[in-house]
């Protein structure tokens, strides 16, 4: 099972990160919101989010090629690590938007 | 005891009951694999005949042929036949044929419970037949966008159809997808690592992972709108605080993992099929291997480029646009290792190759358009036209029905034990290939000259009377070419010669068996070092008739096969298989039963079938027998091994561990529903609403915590916490009840009774 886990989890955390900042966008714009936290906007928050997720699945990357962590087939261990990449990439790419645009338009 | 005693024992262990009586008692996988694709080429052959009626309306402006109302209902049941009724019981029949034949197997995890989905399937698929043949079929599109389909669009019972009749025939989905799951990380040769496993089984994994997670956000949007339709519950409609909007958010979330869900069986058949046609071995497994979990999973971020037009904020355009777009990186790596994999080898053009070169050329042009229409300003231009018809036609047919034809023709001699006779397969190859881009390749400039999706007619003088015109003959010629492929595949499988066991020389595990396989599959489980063991010792198959493999003596007289530990493939223990019954189909014509009262609105029938179930489940549970201690016992080659219900975690467990995870998701979209209401739905919350309070709260946190307890607990000590836990929640979904007595009042109060609902059917399950 930790080899399932192994291979899905850097994924896993790029859709809930994904899903996550959409939420929170979503969130902000309705007009329930009662505005960001003293000293933060918006987009700071939506920004702030992104980095903390791509922090993340940076980690996760670094964990995986850990001795401790490491899948101990070699092949296995490539596809994890291809896996992790990806995420990251992922998450960097697909949270890119806050930094561009403003929010709630 | 030599192969042929040996062949005997087996197959009376094994085989199905006989005649008439055993299409109703197999649980065997060769048997039902077959059975699934036979039916799923049945519903084709409807979904195709709806789609030549399509074309003969719209072959000229202002036609008569069909009429709107009529032409709504083809148009819905052509899209929601091809989808559910056929792309995706195609993948479960193939993988049910094939899986434990490629994985060195005897059978799949859960036997009864692949007969199960048959029946559900059968029986659900019978049933939107007749709605069809009744004239009420469901006409509000395959995608069921309230208000279109809901009381206020369509009173009728049409939509009934759909969202009862699908969801039943989503059981067999769920468990085949279980099934699959299960089978593939414990059911393989032993030494079978899952670096070592054939590539199918990986896209197998991933599909039906994707199963498990993609159906419960489509269950629960049907549950929804059904609750909707037949008691007023207004989830959907935007005057008492519901949103037409979620119902489109919950169809898609499961939508865009569903066409993935049907491209990845078929990249799966086509690494399959493309080294062997190459005559090398396939490039890139591991890439491959990323490349298919990383579209499993980056599907599921992608659902809202289906809903750029419905004016969602900027910020959210941009997230999916560029998630959609990434997609296209994964879908390219596949597309490199194949060339690289063709451009390695020396291809030859057997049909089964055509057929790939075929999807090479189509699924390209698709994903093409796909990353156009993921462009936000472009899709505003082109949804909702012709140019999406052609865009998810090229990957549809490109990426799904011509590997899958590709599949067809390459297993056949498998199916059959038959040489194949070839010249009739090209003439059809060459009129579906043709027939099928001159169908839709112009229909992408309709689409930009302005013709809108799922018009019943047009009026002349647009610049689309020759285009349609062309489509609509190509159209027929593309179906003369699949009935072509029927009547090669009947001529193939009756008047055929006897062929020798491994045509293609491929190197996979199902060629090492004679053909048509016999119903236990291997007469001795081999030993597996690497992905294609037939490379490796050719004489493999002499080997494992004469027993040299796991399992090899029959002697226990019971269906028996080996368990493997998930990542090693190092064996486990022995699993007993059940013996051929009626209960599954039984236990499915009972569930149709239930959703069928719920269908006609005869309410009291359908108590009585869901008990008729449980009681089923019950006999079902109780049948797979007790747990003689046997110790450990000899399997034929290393240590003894116990068998699985001597262990800790048997098959069962793993199943129900997915099941699980599709009952989370289900939840998660129920909280997603939740959330999205309170955020977006103008009329939400009611003006004098009643919010639960805080004793309510504390009374549910202690009685989830007490029967949390009590189920860690000895049974005395868990009765003397559960049972009190167990009323307070009881007590508190009702408190709750009470503060919303109407659930039609208002989307809010109907959305607590569904939480609540929920909660207290999931009560029983943890005493
Ligand atoms: C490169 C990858 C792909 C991208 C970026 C992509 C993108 C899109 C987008 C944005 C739409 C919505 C257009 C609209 O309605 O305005 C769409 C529609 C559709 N796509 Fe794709 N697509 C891709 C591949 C696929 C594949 C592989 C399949 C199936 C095997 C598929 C099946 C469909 C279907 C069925 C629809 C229409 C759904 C409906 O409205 O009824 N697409 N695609
Ligand atoms: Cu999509």
């Amino acid at each position: 099972m930790i080899t399932v886990l192994r291979l899905s989890l850097p994924l896993a955390i790029w859709l809930a990160s994904f899903s996550g900042v959409y939420g929170l966008h979503g969130l902000m714009c309705s007009s329930r919101w009662a505005g960001p936290p003293i000293g933060l906007s918006e987009r700071g928050l939506l920004i702030g989010a992104a980095i903390l997720a791509i922090a993340v699945q940076s980690l996760c990357l670094v964990v995986l090629r850990a001795p401790k962590w490491r899948d101990p087939d070699p092949a296995m261990r490539r596809i994890g690590l291809a896996l992790a990449a990806i995420a990251l990439v992922a998450a960097i790419w697909t949270l890119l938007p806050p930094t561009v645009l403003a929010s709630c338009m | 005891m030599n192969a042929l005693r040996r062949h005997r024992a087996l197959s009376r262990i094994w085989a199905s009951d006989p005649g008439l009586r055993g299409w109703f008692t197999t649980v065997n996988h060769t048997d039902l694999g077959r059975m699934f694709l036979a039916v799923a080429v049945f519903f084709f052959v409807v979904g195709g005949i709806l789609a030549m009626l399509i074309r003969a309306q719209l072959a000229s402006p202002r036609s008569a042929f069909l009429g709107p109302d009529h032409y709504n209902q083809v148009l819905t049941m052509h899209g929601t036949i091809m989808m559910f009724l056929f792309a995706i019981p195609l993948f479960e029949g193939l993988a049910v044929y094939l899986l434990p034949k490629m994985l060195g197997t005897r059978d799949l995890a859960f036997p009864r419970l692949t007969a199960y989905g048959f029946w559900c399937y059968v029986f659900g698929g019978a049933m939107m037949v007749f709605s069809l043949l009744a004239g009420v079929a469901p006409d509000s599109g395959w995608f069921m966008y309230p208000p279109l389909s809901s009381t206020i669009g369509a009173p009728g019972i049409n939509p009934d159809f759909w969202l009862i009749g699908i969801t039943f025939v989503e059981i067999s989905a769920i468990s085949a997808a279980v099934e699959i799951t299960v089978t593939v990380l414990r059911y393989r040769a032993p030494g079978m690592s899952l670096s070592k496993m054939p590539i199918f089984a990986w896209y197998a994994l991933v599909t039906a992972v994707m199963i498990l997670t993609g159906f419960p956000p489509l269950i629960l949007g049907s549950i929804l709108l059904e609750l909707e339709r037949a008691f007023g519950m207004p989830f959907f409609q935007v005057a008492a605080g519901g949103d037409a909007l979620l119902w489109q958010h919950l169809f898609w979330l499961f939508g865009h993992p569903e066409v993935y869900i049907i491209f990845l069986p078929a990249a799966g058949a086509i690494s399959t099929i493309l080294p062997v046609m190459a005559r090398t071995t396939l490039m890139g497994y591991g890439w491959i291997v990323a490349a298919a979990v990383s579209l499993g999973v980056l599907s599921f971020g992608l659902w809202v480029h289906h809903m750029f037009t419905t004016g969602i904020p900027h910020m959210g355009l941009a997230f999916f646009s560029a998630a959609s777009t990434l997609v296209a990186v994964p879908t390219a790596v596949q597309i490199f290792a194949w060339i690289g994999t063709l451009s390695k080898g020396r291809p030859s053009l057997h049909l089964p190759m055509l057929w790939l070169l075929a999807f090479f050329a189509t699924f390209v042009i698709g994903g093409l358009t796909g990353v156009m229409v993921a462009i936000v300003p472009f899709d505003w231009q082109a949804h909702d036209t012709y140019f999406i018809v052609a865009h998810l036609h090229y990957v549809l047919i490109g990426g799904f029905v011509f590997p899958m034809l590709a599949a067809l023709y390459y297993w056949m001699p498998h199916f059959t034990g038959r040489k194949t006779y070839f010249k009739l397969g090209n003439t059809a190859f060459w009129l579906v290939f043709f027939g099928f881009h001159g169908t839709f390749l112009l229909l992408h400039w309709a689409g930009l000259l302005g013709m809108r999706r799922r018009i019943d007619t047009y009026e002349a003088g647009q610049g689309w009377e020759a285009i349609n015109l062309i489509a609509s003959i190509s159209g027929f010629v593309m179906a003369i070419g699949f009935a072509l492929v029927l009547i090669d595949v009947v001529i193939n499988a009756v008047v055929a010669i006897r062929g020798s066991r491994d045509p293609w020389k491929a190197g996979t595990l199902e060629w090492a068996m004679p053909t048509p396989s016999a119903p236990y599959n291997f007469a001795s489980l081999p030993h597996v070092t690497s992905r294609d063991p037939l490379y490796d010792d050719p004489e493999l198959p002499v080997r494992l008739a004469r027993g040299e493999g796991y399992l090899g003596d029959p002697g226990r007289a019971r269906r028996e096969t080996i368990s493997v530990e998930i990542a090693s493939g190092a064996p486990r223990y022995i699993t007993v298989f059940p013996g051929n019954t009626a209960l599954p189909m039984l236990m499915s014509a009972i569930t149709g039963l239930f959703f069928l009262g719920m269908l006609l609105k005869t309410y009291w029938l359908v108590p009585i079938s869901a008990s008729g179930v449980i009681a089923c489940a019950l006999y079902w549970v109780w049948s797979l027998g007790g747990t003689t201690r046997e110790g450990p016992l000899p399997v034929g080659r290393g240590p003894d091994l116990l068998t699985a219900a001597e262990t800790a975690d048997p098959p069962g467990w793993w199943g129900s561990i997915f099941l699980l995870l599709a009952n989370g998701t289900f939840f998660g979209s129920l909280l997603f529903g939740y959330v999205f209401l309170w955020t977006i739905a103008p009329n939400w919350p009611p003006p004098n609403f009643a919010e639960p309070g805080l004793g309510i709260g504390l009374t549910a946190l202690a009685g989830a915590a007490l029967t949390a307890l009590g189920t860690r607990w000895r049974p005395g000590a868990a009765l003397l916490f559960a049972a009190p836990g167990l009323v307070a929640l009881a007590v508190t979904g009702v408190m709750t009840l009470m503060l919303v007595p109407d659930p039609t009042a208002h989307a809010y109060d109907a959305t607590l009774w569904v939480l609540i609902g929920y909660g207290l059917l999931h009560q029983p399950w943890h005493s």
